[in-house]
Formats: C-alpha cells, sequence, structure tokens
C-alpha cells in the first residue's frame, strides 16, 4: 500500500534504488530479496487492476527501469449515477442470484451498498465465483475458451451465454465440429481457460436466445418418422398443456373437459419424457406408430427391462 | 469410493457475497480490500464499525486492523498529513479528508458482466419500471462493456406472477386454486404471499396459508385461477429464506429413496434435490432422495425408464413396473 501511494504521489517515475529510499525497511537490504520482495508487490496490484508501467531511463541512468502509475488508468471514473439508481443497481443485485460476489464488489466500487436484507423477489441464476471470471472474459473481450466436455478438448469462441430453466449454456463456435455448439457451463469438466483477447469475431445476425432450443422446440427436434402425435390429455391436465402450446395445438375438446393436442414427437426422446410426466392422465392416440411405441415402452418397463 | 455430500439445489444454500473465509487473509487481501472500502468509507465520513464490518463481510477485529494498517501507511516522510487519514473513533470508522485512495477502483471485467446481468435480468421481471433508475443506471454502466449483448438471462415471466409480486408489498391475502399434480388434486386457499422466487426455470411463492395454517410454497404455474382479495394480512418477521423445495420434496409425509442413476439419465441428479450422491466407477450415481409421494416417484421411474433403478427401499423395488402395468392399462393392454 505504502508502494502503490508513493508511485500514485510522485509525478516522476522512481527507480527500484529510489524507491528502496523512499520506503526505508519495507524492502530487504540485500538486493535480492528486495528486488524479489518489489517484483511479488508489483504483481499483487497488476491482479488488483493497477497497472505499474515501466520506463527505460536514458542519460546518465541508461538502461535503468523506472517505475510509475497512472491513476486514471486504475481509478474509476465518475458516473455519476443518482441515488435512486444506485439503489436499483442495489436492489437488483440482491433480486437476481448470480451467486458470485462480483456483484457486491461493483456496487462498493460505485459507492453503493449491498442488500444486507432478504428481498421479496428473487431469480436464482447461480454461477459459481470460480468461473465467473473466465467466461465474462471469454464474452466480453472475445477470448477463445479451452475447457473438456464429454471427454473432449473443446476449443470454443463464445458467441453469448445463456441462462435458461437453471443452467447457464456457452453459444459458440466448436473448432472441433467445425460448427455452432451450445455447451452447458456445469458439465464443463475442469478448468476453463480464456485465452488471448480479441481472438475471434462474432457472426453479425447471431441471435443468442434462439440459439439454445426451447424444451417445446426440442420436441420438433429429431429424426422420428412422425413429426406430431395427437395426445388426448385428461381434464386435470388439460388446460396446464392448453397453455404450455397454446390455443393452436387443440384438435378437439371433448365434452368430459379432457383435450385432443397436436403435440411435436420428432424428439422421441424427449417426446417421452414430456409425455410420461403425465402418467396415465394423458394417451397417445394417433399415429399408430407413435402410439405402438409408447406401448413398447410401457411394456418393456412393465416386464422390468 | 469417494462419497461428497451435496448440498441441496436451491436458492436457500445461495450466498449473495464472499464464500465465508478460512484461516487468515493475504496482506494482498486486505490491501485489495481498503482500496475498495477506503473510497467507500470517504464518501460517507463516518460509518458505525459494526455496519461497515457487516457490509464487507468483515469481522468487527478484522476491520479494526485493517483501518489500522491503513492508517499507517502514506508516503515519505510519514508525517501526520502524508498518511491516510482513517481511524476508529470509539464506534465509528471516520475518513473525513481525501487522501492518496479517495476514487474507487475501476470495475474489472467480471465486476462490470456481473451488474449488468444482473441489472438487464432485472430488468426483465413483471412489473419492472423500464424506464426508471435502473434502467438509466444501466445506461450509464453498461458503456463499461464492449459488448453486452452477449449474455441474456432467460425469464419466464408467466401468468399470476404480477399479481403475487403486488400482493407482496404490502401483505394482501389472495385466494387460488391450486393443482397438485402429485395427488392429481385441486385445493380453493387463501394465502399471504411473503416471497416470490424463482429457481431452476420455476416460479415459487412462500406464503402463509389458511388452509393449512403453515408457511407453504406453491409453484406458481399450478396456480389456476387467483383473485386477490384487498385485504391486508399484518407484516411479520423477515421474508422467507427462499427455501424453493416445495412440498412435493419435502412435505410432511418425506420418505428416502435411494436410485441407481444412469449417465443416461443425469437430468434426474440435475433436476431434483437430493440428500447425497455418490459416483460409481461407471459413470452412474447412487442417490439419495427424499419424496412425499409413491406417485411422484412413481412418475419419475417411468420417465426415467430403465436408466433408474430402486436400491432401497425394498417396497418401491417394483414401483416402476407398477406404474408401467397401471398406465398400459389405459391403452387397453
Amino acid at each position: 500500500m505504502n508502494l502503490l501511494a508513493l508511485l500514485v504521489q510522485r509525478s516522476q517515475p522512481l527507480t527500484l534504488k529510489q524507491i528502496r529510499q523512499e520506503l526505508g525497511n519495507q524492502y530487504s537490504p540485500s538486493d535480492t530479496a528486495a528486488r524479489a520482495a518489489f517484483e511479488r508487490d508489483k504483481n499483487d496490484l497488476r491482479q488488483m487492476g493497477i497497472p505499474i508501467e515501466m520506463i527505460t531511463l536514458g542519460g546518465d541512468a541508461a538502461g535503468e527501469g523506472a517505475y510509475k502509475v497512472d491513476r486514471r488508468k486504475f481509478e474509476l471514473s465518475d458516473l455519476r449515477l443518482t441515488e435512486s439508481e444506485r439503489e436499483a443497481l442495489q436492489m437488483a443485485v440482491a433480486t437476481i442470484r448470480l451467486g458470485a460476489s462480483h456483484g457486491d464488489e461493483a456496487l462498493w466500487k460505485l459507492g453503493g451498498e449491498r442488500a444486507l436484507n432478504t428481498p421479496s423477489t428473487s431469480v436464482n441464476v447461480q454461477l459459481d465465483d470460480s468461473i465467473l471470471p473466465a467466461l465474462a472474459a471469454g464474452v466480453v473481450e472475445h477470448r477463445t475458451f479451452n475447457f473438456t466436455y464429454k471427454g473432449e478438448k473443446r476449443r470454443v469462441d463464445p458467441y453469448g451465454l445463456l441462462a435458461r430453466n437453471g443452467f447457464w449454456y456457452i453459444v459458440g463456435f466448436d473448432h472441433l465440429r467445425g460448427a455452432q455448439r451450445v455447451f452447458r457451463v456445469d458439465r464443463i469438466e475442469g478448468k476453463l481457460e480464456a485465452g488471448d483477447k480479441g481472438s475471434f469475431q462474432r457472426p453479425d445476425g447471431f441471435d443468442l436466445a434462439k440459439a439454445v432450443p426451447t424444451e417445446q422446440e426440442m420436441l420438433a427436434e429429431g429424426d422420428s418418422q412422425s413429426p406430431t402425435a395427437v395426445v388426448l390429455v385428461d381434464k386435470t391436465l388439460a388446460s396446464r398443456v392448453r397453455r404450455e402450446f397454446g390455443d393452436g395445438s387443440v384438435a378437439k375438446e371433448r365434452a368430459d373437459g379432457s383435450i385432443e393436442f397436436v403435440i411435436p414427437c420428432a424428439n422421441l426422446d424427449a417426446f417421452r419424457l414430456w409425455l410420461f410426466a403425465m402418467v396415465d392422465r394423458a394417451e397417445v392416440l394417433s399415429p399408430p406408430a407413435i402410439r405402438a411405441k409408447v406401448i413398447e415402452w410401457l411394456t418393456q418397463q412393465a416386464r422390468g427391462n | 469410493m469417494a462419497s461428497r455430500k451435496v448440498v441441496r439445489k436451491g436458492v436457500a444454500n445461495l450466498l449473495s457475497g464472499r464464500k465465508a473465509r478460512r484461516g487468515p487473509r493475504s496482506a494482498a487481501e486486505r490491501v485489495s480490500g481498503l482500496l475498495v472500502m477506503l473510497p467507500w468509507v470517504l464518501e460517507r465520513k463516518r460509518v458505525k464499525l459494526a455496519d461497515m464490518a457487516k457490509q464487507f463481510k468483515l469481522t468487527e477485529a478484522e476491520l479494526m486492523a485493517d483501518i489500522m494498517m491503513a492508517a499507517m501507511c502514506g508516503v515519505p516522510p510519514y508525517s501526520p498529513d502524508a498518511l491516510i487519514d482513517v481511524f476508529v473513533d470509539e464506534d465509528e470508522v471516520v475518513a473525513e479528508v481525501p487522501s492518496v485512495f479517495s476514487r474507487p477502483l475501476q470495475l474489472n471485467t467480471a465486476e462490470v458482466f456481473a451488474l449488468v446481468t444482473m441489472g438487464q435480468a432485472a430488468m426483465k421481471l413483471a412489473g419492472a419500471d423500464t424506464s426508471g433508475p435502473l434502467a438509466t443506471a444501466l445506461a450509464k454502466v453498461r458503456p463499461l462493456l464492449p459488448d453486452d449483448s452477449m449474455v441474456v438471462v432467460d425469464i419466464a415471466n408467466i401468468k399470476f406472477l404480477p399479481e403475487l409480486r403486488q400482493a407482496l408489498n404490502p401483505a394482501e391475502q389472495v385466494t387460488i386454486t391450486y393443482f397438485a399434480p402429485s395427488t392429481a388434486t385441486r385445493t380453493e386457499r387463501t394465502i399471504t404471499p411473503r416471497a416470490v422466487f424463482e429457481d431452476a426455470g420455476n416460479w415459487y411463492v412462500s406464503a402463509d396459508d389458511n388452509l393449512s395454517g403453515e408457511r407453504r410454497v406453491f409453484r406458481v404455474d399450478r396456480i389456476e385461477a387467483l383473485t386477490r382479495t384487498g385485504v391486508l394480512a399484518p407484516k411479520f418477521g423477515e421474508p422467507d429464506e427462499m427455501d424453493s423445495d416445495g412440498p412435493e420434496w419435502f412435505g410432511d409425509a418425506v420418505q428416502h429413496v435411494t436410485l441407481r442413476v444412469a449417465p443416461r439419465a443425469r437430468w434426474v441428479v440435475e433436476s431434483y434435490p437430493y440428500v447425497s450422491r455418490v459416483q460409481e466407477a461407471d459413470g452412474s450415481s447412487v442417490v439419495q432422495m427424499a419424496v412425499s409421494s409413491e406417485h411422484w416417484l412413481g412418475r419419475l421411474l417411468l420417465r426415467a425408464g430403465s436408466d433408474v433403478q430402486v436400491v432401497e427401499p425394498a417396497n418401491f423395488a417394483d414401483l416402476s413396473q407398477r406404474t408401467a402395468r397401471n398406465v398400459l392399462q389405459r391403452y387397453g393392454k
């Protein structure tokens, strides 16, 4: 802290020798030990976002290094936030639970405070403290990621990050597959490493929200012979399915309150998960191939296979 | 075999700030913290030691030690005017004279990213004021990011969420028709919402429930009808601890089951809270879960097929087959 105060206060760059003279016994009398301690301090300050510049002197001191800190390079310019704007940010940080401390740190630097009371509304989009800086650096500074996914080494240009249904997704260009892919952040194995700044450009017109299929879109993405099935849903669940798929999915409303829906089933695995969530309160009526497939699943399961 | 206790999924286990520290803090950590705290306290001039410690998640002793350290720092010749003018006056931290560390540090990439992400997400909440102070604050912060369209928090604003949020402050009773899929029953209830929260893509309302006389957690998408009564309920206590685990999982009649989950059915482990999980060498997991209804477990087993097996208790060993046979009857088999 004394080193930083000194370098900020002095208008001229200081050599290590001058720094040691100014700071007295802060550094060891041994040149080697003093140099090592100085390098450690310099590194610590850089880690805090305070760049120490080195200038090579000329003249009598030719070749000697001198150090300076330009406070404009590490001090926050005044964003002129009003008190109500700070409070709004505080409320946002308390409400949207990213699970990492970076929001609190940002509030403090902006002169605000973290909320000490639990807000009455909250959204959980948890990201681990250990991975957030690398993720942010990748998408903000266009750094290529290196990580292991499903046992394979991947090199991915992260075009964007999406939080949906409790999971975070990286959408980006996968160099291994040579195509755009989606990766679940919690399924990354081991460490996520972010490469150099500006290592890729995001394609024009890239739409992050559309890059990750919704549950309904997943039902429609597959190679099943039949793209849709007619599913009869009992009265108890019909209104929920109608809300999920919209009025356009209703094929027939029956007198007892049950409804026949036309539901995408191209992705049979996803369709099975969706259908069986209703247990015996839904039944596939057609096409015959899909109905037969459902009966086959049930028969196998009833036999314990 | 490695066994790990897994923290139950849910909002309750989220800490909104720094992790609890273990062991002494390094000098670099302390300096880093001071560079944030000094401009912060200077803006306020005087702050109660206890309040400031709580704000920065330090003990009062830690904060006192940090302030003492800062007070000893400065530039040669270390005369009083060259030291950082911060001190503890009885129970207050005082910093009234601008020092070399009067301005806050720039926000780093992770901090701007986090702030903008949270701010943008909050703007999407039902009822958010899209031209209010949050919007203007974001307009000022956003330029710190080179590009801000790369992160999207997809928040589903579902039916009745605005009404429930409006009923929070002041707390107003609402009547609801609630559908419980575990029993396929509908109930009419009068509830007083105390907190609403979203977890794993689902919205919940924690409310005082007149029907049971208890604090209950309801899934908002299972509310089929809602009417505001205009009757204000007495305010008491703080909002809930945001326990997202609804009565289906941790209700009155909790029973523990142990399941063997194949890698293909990883969604089971990822979607539902569990008590413990042991990873097997073949990639499968042995998971202990709490369930409150046989119907709910049967539904899970039906969806997962052969990828999930009941290890214990024995009375659920054939539940998967029984559930499948039951559904087969619907197909006339």
